[in-house]
């Protein structure tokens, strides 16, 4: 039962990613395509870290795992916000 | 392979789409589609550990995400001031 659970986690964290990718493709102003890395941070950190956390249980490994999703989810909203800067600093300019 | 790696294989193949894509375009799209790939390289990383099954390998996903955030940073700040 834990083996399929944790297949079926993998299974949503690999959509996500791959919806994240198509959606960066798709969607047209750089503003919007800003969302797809921080669906892609938030859905499949935590995805990932569920099953990491059905197949090891509570480690090290797992502790791990998750202070990475929480420098993932901190580090693309700072990173996200001086994007933004520089964009519209970068339109101001021309 | 068991179910890890496939994951890690497909998480490979969705990094190659937007660097690709954004290859041929503009700056700010190549830095986004940075941003992207490092935050899918990361996962990577945390899914080949399992795959191999070496709980050291952990660390280098933990490298990976603490340098993103000076690295996205500096590159935010070149193309807001010099690009």
């Amino acid at each position: 039962m834990k083996h399929i659970f944790i297949l079926l986690l993998l299974a949503v964290a690999m959509l996500a990613a791959w919806l994240g990718s198509v959606g960066f493709v798709r969607l047209r102003a750089p503003a919007d395509r800003l969302h797809c890395v921080t669906f892609v941070n938030a859905v499949c950190g935590a995805v990932i870290l569920l099953a990491t956390l059905l197949q090891d249980g509570a480690t090290d490994r797992v502790g791990k795992i998750l202070l990475i999703w929480l420098l993932m989810l901190i580090s693309g909203a700072l990173v996200s916000h001086a994007t933004l800067r520089a964009m519209k600093w970068r339109a101001q300019a021309r | 392979m068991n179910a890890w790696g496939v994951a890690a294989m497909g998480f490979t193949a969705a990094l190659a789409l937007p660097v690709s894509f954004a290859a041929f375009r503009g700056t700010l799209e190549r830095f986004l589609a940075l941003q992207l790939a490092a935050s899918l390289a990361t996962l990577v990383l945390v899914l080949l550990s399992f795959a191999f099954d070496q709980p050291s390998f952990i660390d280098l996903p933990l490298c990976a995400a603490l340098l993103n955030l000076p690295a996205g940073l500096l590159i935010a700040l070149v193309l807001e001031r010099w690009l």
